[in-house]
């Protein structure tokens, strides 16, 4: 079986889980706390896309309709629990994120049911390049994650919310008596958190189907990502998605497909022996 | 002071008499049977699950109008399992300690069958599955004989996609199967019959779920060039698997699994992809007065005809098999007697009957046979069921049914 194919592969599904990781590395890094809301918030983004691509089936207005919602649902959750829960510790907010994540799934499967959704997508023949197919639609999705990627570096990197928020990521404490104001930050961060899952959501959707419990199960290996990338490393957390994709699919001639996970697990597990920090993570005193 | 404290403690003694006397009360409620219904109302088994559990109250309300089995009413506590072992565990503990139910009806896969099934025997609990894993009939797992399955084992299901494979001549047979006990099974059962048959399975994968693709599974099984591939799967994998091999633009003939060749799929994948997808499960009686009374109380129900969900045919036969049991051993529920009053109710040599209240009073006079809304209802030695199978293909965007055979 050609590798260059499993290799494509790996970078389709690493992209989905990479978005997701990062999402979850920054809230983590500025909020400081794991949340465990992201799989669902992707879930609803999927859901969201879903709606806006049958409307309109155009790829754009579901990414944008997908991120508004999102976004503001993310934003909401900001207001409604974690600022509430802002100092407690990071426990508490773990299992309040939990708790959020529970009531999104019990909302859209109450709302929309258990059974599964598609995106009616027309099904296209793969361009063939080099012996190797290539999928129109994962090309598409490829370059839609591309995007989103390079926009959310840009917020990050190039703009003064995103060195704020860096800031607060570095040192919380320092960037307070700087002047740089934690609402704002804060309410950033949920919007870039919810935008960066619904993509994930609507390229997820796209590719498999849309049900109440497709974010949930995708859960653990973005935690898996954010954590192998350094957590609070939004270049790691891309990074680390792709790496574990690639590394499954590539396992897969030696192992076989039932623990192509498995082996994904085992090289997180030797490069976090080597480098307890992550690939690209800060080494951080603990006070 | 030590007044005052005994005043307190005499009102708690009688508050906690108060909160406890509803249990009390309950448990000396002899003429009411409990019988736990466990349905996958939610996950991968969820577009079958909610009929299912509305079949068993609908029938059990029946046998109510009866008389109730044995001079005693029928009580359906109901949990959903959610397609989840772990999941089902809990309901069942529950259904089992706190509701002390009879038995439990309707667990749908295997997965959950399984890990329902050693609760289920250490309390001499009756379990009355439509699962296909062909373990659950063995002597290591029903070791007290207690689970009955009312569906095709998937040795049988398998053997039925084989026929299928050899009626259409089909010669380079490729599996796919979804990691669990049913998914395998179904792949085995097909290996096991077309190899004693003298083919040969040009290639075999075996799925994780949940992924977010399956082509680099796809692409292993296409390279060998097969000329159908028969799978052991569910409706979201092959949903997924289907739409990505579509789009490989490589032609193969598909043998799949009829709880996963659902209108929904067709829909899915939309009616180009689908034309021509093959799909295999086992029949409702549909000649059968029972499976008139089956479909008359489903449409009642669910608005849909009892064609669409044989797992709900099945739970029919679950509750009036089972009640026609108790009603034979003279109101008992013990699950030692019921599972040779079952086999007694059920299989032949008796007066054919369709209702439980035809057989309760067929039973007066002597030996009934209960001839169910899923199948004739004669259990063999293991437990089993022996269904008819129907054939389907999918022509313009409609499953189309060719061949009804034994397996």
């Amino acid at each position: 079986m050609s590798y260059l194919v499993l290799v494509q592969n790996g970078i389709a599904q690493g992209l989905i889980i990479g978005l997701a990781a990062l999402s979850i590395t920054l809230v983590f890094g500025i909020a400081r706390f794991p949340n465990a809301a992201a799989g669902d918030m992707l879930t609803f983004g999927g859901y969201a896309g879903l709606f806006a691509f049958s409307a309109t089936h155009s790829l754009l207005a579901t990414g944008l309709a997908a991120i508004a919602a999102t976004a503001l649902l993310s934003l909401l959750m900001y207001y409604a629990v974690f600022r509430r829960l802002a100092g407690r510790s990071a426990v508490s907010l773990l299992v309040a994120s939990i708790g959020v994540a529970f009531m999104i799934r019990a909302v859209l499967g109450v709302s929309f049911g258990h059974g599964q959704l598609v995106y009616e997508i027309e099904l296209t023949r793969p361009y063939i390049v080099g012996g190797v197919r290539v999928s129109p639609l994962d090309l598409k999705l490829a370059l839609i994650a591309f995007v989103t990627l390079a926009a959310a570096f840009g917020v990050l990197y190039m703009t003064s919310i995103g060195r704020q928020m860096r800031a607060v990521a570095d040192n919380s404490d320092l960037a307070r008596v700087s002047g740089i104001r934690p609402q704002r930050v804060m309410a950033s961060l949920w919007l870039l958190a919810g935008a960066l899952t619904a993509i994930a959501g609507v390229m997820l959707g796209m590719k498999t189907i849309v049900a109440p419990e497709i974010g949930w199960e995708i859960l653990l290996p973005a935690f898996a990502a954010a954590i192998f990338g350094g957590i609070g490393s939004p270049i790691g957390a891309v990074a680390a998605g792709l790496i574990l994709g690639v590394a499954q699919e590539l396992s897969t001639p030696l192992v076989g497909f039932t623990y192509k996970i498995a082996v994904s697990f085992a090289v997180m597990c030797a490069v976090l022996v080597f480098r307890p920090r992550g690939l690209f993570g800060k080494a951080e005193a603990v006070r | 002071m030590r007044g005052n404290r005994r005043d307190v403690l005499r009102g708690l003694g009688a508050g906690v008499a108060l909160v406890a006397m509803p249990a009390v009360v309950r448990a000396q409620g002899a003429d009411i049977i409990r019988i736990g219904a466990l349905n996958p109302i939610t996950g991968s088994g969820s577009p079958y699950g909610s009929g299912m559990q509305k079949t068993i109250f609908a029938a059990a309300e029946a046998v109510n109008a009866a008389g109730g089995a044995g001079g005693r009413k029928i009580e359906i506590v109901a949990e959903d399992g959610q397609t989840s072992p772990q999941a089902a565990v809990l309901a069942a503990k529950k259904l089992i300690e706190i509701n002390k139910v009879s038995a439990i009806l309707g667990t749908w896969s295997s997965g959950v069958s399984l890990a329902v099934a050693p609760l289920a025997e250490n309390a001499n609990v009756l379990l009355m599955h439509t699962s296909g894993a062909p373990a659950l009939s063995t002597p290591k797992v029903n070791g007290k004989g207690l689970f009955f399955r009312f569906h095709a084992n998937n040795e049988r299901s398998g053997a039925a996609f084989a026929e299928l494979c050899k009626r259409r001549k089909f010669t380079r047979p490729a599996t796919m199967a979804f990691n669990n006990a049913s998914g395998i099974g179904n792949v085995d059962g097909f290996r096991k019959t077309w190899e004693a048959g003298g083919g040969k399975v040009v290639e075999s994968v075996v799925y994780e779920p949940n992924q977010p693709s399956y082509r680099s599974e796809l692409q292993k099984v296409l390279a060998a060039n097969p000329d159908v591939i028969v799978t052991g799967s569910y409706l979201a994998d092959t949903t997924i698997i289907l739409r990505e091999w579509f789009q490989t633009g490589q032609a193969v003939a598909w043998a799949i699994p009829g709880w996963a060749v659902t209108p929904e799929l067709i829909r899915a994948i939309g009616p180009t992809a689908a034309e021509g997808i093959m799909s295999v499960d086992a029949i409702s009686n549909e000649d059968d007065p029972a499976f008139k009374a089956f479909d008359a109380a489903y449409q009642k129900a669910m608005s849909k005809p009892g064609q669409s969900n044989v797992y709900a045919a099945e739970c029919w036969d679950m509750v009036n098999c089972l009640t026609l049991a108790i009603e034979a051993a003279g109101g008992s529920v013990d699950a030692n007697t019921l599972k040779a009053k079952i086999r007694e109710v059920a299989n032949p040599d008796g007066q054919k009957v369709g209702s439980f209240a035809e057989g309760k009073a067929a039973l007066k006079k002597g030996k009934i046979n209960y001839e169910g809304a899923s199948s004739a209802l004669d259990f063999d030695a293991t437990g089993d069921v022996k269904p008819t199978f129907g054939a389907w293909t999918v022509e313009g965007g409609k499953l189309v049914q060719k061949y009804k055979f034994q397996a």
